[in-house]
């Protein structure tokens, strides 16, 4: 299900962007940093849609980059077990349940013949479980 | 984490932050990503290039399963969905929000289906009948035909 929700992150910033453009700058490293980004707990954070605040910032010793904590509006996509939803098949391997046909289009089929599942079909499901593959959005 | 073993949609059990957070409808995300879209497309020349892959790929998704497209009509599905829930049961509002974008996402023609789907607004609700179930579909439909 997708969720707006609100979400904190200190981002670090290098003084060569201070000045009247600070808060732009340090918007436009937040969307390039969270956005498309998938983490267990949250999901996909698909979009940013709006800053609710920013904090103080902190100068790191030593190094003089700032922190600053941001706290920022998001469209995040998170599955949920026991969720139901809509999906479009993407590929089809061999399981237990039904018939699995392979060939040039690998298809379920039901064993008379009513119902098939292939490549492109939307089919609605319930999810049994989640695994976090923080790479790729399938 | 003990939330993780908990966690379980049909019942409505979901972590403690996302029962604070809003649920959208596949519909309303189209809506709210289509205009973030448009407004890159004024800043840069190649926006397909500036949005990432995620972005990329659930605009198609809910471009693809949004039950309803004008803006007018997604307002009224959330506010026809809303009245319906919330006379029933008013304290746990922020749980029947999650039922309340199924059934606008998956927009069921039956009762039956309904509960199926979202066995919560029958057994939860106390006077949630099947009558009160059907006028609730009835309401949604006709929005869709009108669209």
């Amino acid at each position: 299900m997708f969720f707006h929700i609100v979400l904190e992150r200190n981002m670090q910033l290098h003084p060569r962007h201070f000045g009247r453009n600070l808060r732009e700058n340090l918007v436009s490293k937040l969307m390039k940093d969270v956005e498309g980004t998938c983490s267990g707990r949250h999901g996909f954070v698909v979009a940013i849609t709006g800053i609710e605040n920013i904090g103080k910032g902190l100068i790191r010793d030593g190094t003089g980059f700032v922190t600053f904590p941001v706290k920022y509006q998001c469209v995040v996509f998170r599955p949920f077990k026991g969720e139901i939803l809509e999906a479009a098949v993407t590929m089809v391997n061999k399981a237990y349940d039904m018939e699995f046909q392979s060939g040039d289009i690998p298809n379920y089929t039901t064993s008379d013949g009513s119902v098939k599942i292939q490549k492109d079909c939307e089919v609605r499901l319930k999810i049994i479980g989640t695994r976090v593959d923080a790479t790729e959005i399938v | 984490m003990s939330g993780e073993e908990e966690e379980n949609a049909s019942e409505l059990k979901i972590g403690e932050e996302f029962l604070k957070a809003k649920c959208l409808m596949n519909c309303e995300v189209a809506l709210i990503l289509e205009h973030k879209y448009e407004q890159l497309q004024q800043t840069s020349e190649d926006p397909m290039n500036q949005v990432s892959q995620v972005f990329e790929k659930s605009l198609q998704y809910v471009k693809r399963f949004s039950r309803y497209k004008h803006a007018d009509a997604v307002r009224q599905v959330r506010e026809i969905l809303s009245r319906y829930q919330l006379a029933e049961f008013e304290v746990r509002v922020c749980i029947l929000d999650s039922a309340l974008c199924v059934l606008g996402n998956l927009c069921p023609e039956t009762v039956e289906e309904a509960i199926a789907m979202v066995p919560s607004i029958k057994t939860k609700g106390r006077a949630h009948d099947d009558d009160a179930i059907e006028r609730m579909l009835n309401d949604l439909s006709l929005i869709k035909k009108f669209e």
